[in-house]
């Protein structure tokens, strides 16, 4: 008997400032609408699990997308792309969040990303506060230097690997090791966009100073981070969620900085406790 | 001092079999050629790397010795650590401990990048056979 996923994938595509992209995303569910962003340079199989997971499909629609130069969804199709550096800017990535959104004709999404998916999720809160019902930025910071490296594309070395085995410290040595090896496995076929999406994460992504014009009452933060990520520490966190009016903070324990990849049934408790706030302080019961 | 160049001897022999034993490194280490010291503070070991392999492990080499590609420096309390079944946060690597703790990174980084997914799994083979400081 043959074992089907509910899980369907489709592509759309969107205009963003002029690109054309045709996009691929991943969806399973009913309900309030759950828009998941993978980390820098993956894809969205890093959801592999909340996409299939009944307890949360029954009453969210979640749907988890490849960016552009990601896994499914091709460099932009009107543009010669390869005639310049990618360098993904916090303009552009909101702008193709939006204009995914609107494209699926999603009312009030909750949007939810890990690392540079968290510090956009920040972004979406500063700029589009009435877009979004509320956002969960996952080990995400107001500023998060020190990733915009050469060493990623090294023509010296294995590009591959090194992404791979590059992020391998940044989960916990105790999430389950099948799931760490999924993880790094994803992180072997995106070295070409992953420096670029760290120009954002650790370069273009500043919001320092910043933080305070975020309006969490309206569109409530709450920020989940895992103490075994080095490159945004709880404390990072914390100190991010701190700045910004109506900004909650959940530090993660035993995990590190792919949670819903290396460990979901451990993230999935933290998950469950951010979507919680979020419904007590919307008022609405999601499904 | 003789017990602690017997369990210097007896790390050796651990690293080594470890190392040499491991599906991992074995099955992917065909290229896995280069030379690299711990310096552990109390004590540094020179480790010389050949086609998956140990090919030698030198204790608290002299200056002019030997050479090698690169170097990890830091604390003994921080390798101790390491060393640690499941390390706490921050001493679980070595990206993780050089951008948080005081583990430096120096030489020709290019190498160990050229051998990085075969040098973090023979990095967290210390996580069984302990470090010897």
């Amino acid at each position: 008997m043959a074992q089907f996923s509910p899980v369907t994938g489709r592509y759309v595509t969107i205009d963003v400032l002029g690109d054309e992209c045709k996009v691929f995303f991943l969806e399973n569910g009913e309900g309030q609408p759950l828009v998941c962003q993978h980390t820098a340079g993956c894809h969205n199989h890093q959801w592999r699990d909340l996409l299939e997971d009944e307890e949360i499909t029954s009453r969210y629609r979640v749907i988890a997308y490849d960016l552009a130069r990601h896994g499914k969804s091709d460099p932009p199709r009107n543009k010669e792309w390869w005639k310049e550096e990618y360098r993904l800017t916090a303009d552009y990535y909101t702008a193709f969040i939006v204009a995914f959104c609107d494209a699926l004709e999603l009312e009030e999404p909750i949007f939810m990303g890990s690392s540079f998916g968290g510090n956009v999720a920040l972004q979406l809160a500063l700029r589009h506060p009435d877009r979004f019902k509320a956002v969960i930025p996952v080990e995400a910071a107001e500023y998060s230097p020190g990733f915009f490296l050469d060493w990623w594309q090294h023509p010296q070395a294995n590009a591959a690997q090194v992404c791979a085995s590059g992020v391998w410290d940044l989960m916990a040595p105790q999430s389950p090791e099948k799931d760490r090896w999924a993880t790094w496995f994803y992180y072997t076929q995106g070295s070409e966009a992953f420096r670029g999406d760290l120009y954002f994460y650790s370069v273009d992504h500043d919001l320092r100073g910043k933080l305070d014009q975020i309006d969490g009452e309206k569109c409530p933060v709450i920020m989940l981070t895992g103490d075994y990520d080095y490159l945004t520490t709880p404390e990072d966190s914390k100190r991010t969620a701190d700045q910004i009016r109506g900004g909650e903070f959940i530090e993660m324990e035993g995990i590190g900085h792919f949670p819903m990849s290396e460990n979901y049934p451990l993230f999935k408790r933290y998950l469950q406790q951010a979507l919680r706030r979020i419904e007590e302080r919307t008022g609405a019961r999601a499904g | 001092m003789a017990a602690e160049t017997a369990a210097a001897e007896r790390w050796i022999e651990e690293f080594r079999r470890a190392t040499d034993e491991d599906p991992e490194i074995q099955a992917h280490g065909k290229y896995y050629s280069c030379s690299y010291l711990l310096d552990m503070e109390e004590h540094s070991y020179l480790v010389k790397m050949h086609g998956g392999k140990v090919e030698e492990i030198l204790v608290d080499p002299g200056p002019l010795d030997d050479r090698y590609q690169f170097a990890l420096r830091a604390s003994a309390g921080t390798w101790r650590k390491f060393g640690e079944e499941v390390p706490e946060p921050m001493y679980h690597g070595i990206w993780s401990a050089s951008f948080q703790r005081d583990l430096k990174l120096e030489g020709d980084l290019l190498v160990l990048m050229q051998n990085l997914r075969c040098f973090t799994r023979q990095f967290e083979l210390l996580r069984k056979t302990g470090v010897p400081v």
